[in-house]
């Protein structure tokens, strides 16, 4: 029973229940929007990248060069419309 | 078919590899297309017009109920590749079936959440707001959907067909699929919902 259940992948569940329940605080307590963002930001891609390792294995293989380059072109994209569009359509920039 | 037997069976095959190498890139697309949704709705999430707004409809115990249960669900369905990766069949498919049980019952609280909505007079042509929300979540949703489906019939393939390098490519295809299903959940929580009730 034992060796279904790897520390890897049990420790990443608790790593992921913690970051949750940080990312809570910003409901939970008063704070202030930029802090509120900031935690959020950290936490958010702190639990994306865990996924992406302990629970995808993005890198195990011969082609993990090529997940993790195609991956990163993606999140860059993703990251330039959302942002790029915040610039110009709400912080009038 | 060559079957190299120093790789897991998901592997073992150079169909094998490139499956899985092409889904990766598959994610990528569905990364920018879920960044658009996002675009769309930061862009207008303070335009409610004379409806509701994300502060008086969002309520945190469904969205606790949602973060858990799928969070669980991505865990569930590492462990069954795992013991797929040990060969134990039908501890495999025990957790497959624990994670789509857990998708069930992530669907279930966003469709009660969603009447909830409605009630509250929040529905799809109420303001720019509701809009982009209900477009925004309801790709998420409408993805979990499609791997309920999906999952069930691979653990029906795997029941019947055995563990091949052909159903264990394809099982370890969908967990990626689960797992990125997750990851969009963090975000549609942490910029959605927590920002919203900030």
């Amino acid at each position: 029973m034992k060796e279904l259940f790897p520390a890897k992948q049990v420790m990443g569940f608790v790593a992921s229940l913690v970051l949750t329940v940080v990312a809570l605080l910003v409901y939970y307590t008063d704070m202030s929007f930029t802090v509120g963002m900031t935690i959020l930001l950290a936490t958010a891609f702190i639990q994306a990248f865990l996924q992406l390792v302990v629970f995808m294995h993005a890198g195990e293989s011969k082609d993990g060069n090529s997940i993790y380059t195609n991956i990163l072109y993606a999140v860059f994209i993703a990251v330039v419309t959302v942002f790029g569009s915040l610039l110009i359509l709400l912080w009038d920039m | 078919m060559h079957i190299d037997n120093s790789q897991p069976l998901e592997y073992s095959t150079q169909q094998n590899q490139l499956n899985i190498l092409g889904f990766w890139i598959f994610l990528g697309a569905e990364i920018m297309l879920f960044a658009t949704l996002f675009t769309a709705y930061f862009t207008l999430a303070d335009r409610a017009g004379s409806g509701p707004t994300s502060a008086e409809i969002f309520e945190i115990t469904p969205v606790l109920i949602e973060t858990f249960v799928l969070l669980t669900s991505s865990f569930t369905i590492g462990l069954g590749v795992h013991a797929m990766r040990l060969g134990r069949k039908n501890a495999m498919m025990a957790f497959f079936g624990i994670t789509l049980l857990l998708g069930l019952g992530f669907l279930v609280t966003e469709i009660l959440e969603f009447m909830t909505y409605y009630h509250e007079g929040a529905t799809y042509q109420t303001s720019a707001f509701t809009s982009a929300l209900m477009t925004t979540l309801g790709t998420h949703g409408g993805h979990v959907t499609l791997g309920l489906f999906w999952g069930t019939f691979i653990i029906l393939q795997v029941k019947k067909r055995g563990l091949t390098p052909g159903t264990a490519n394809k099982a370890f295809i969908f967990s990626l699929y689960w797992h990125f299903l997750d990851v969009v959940w963090i975000f549609i929580f942490s910029f959605i919902y927590l920002k919203g009730m900030m």
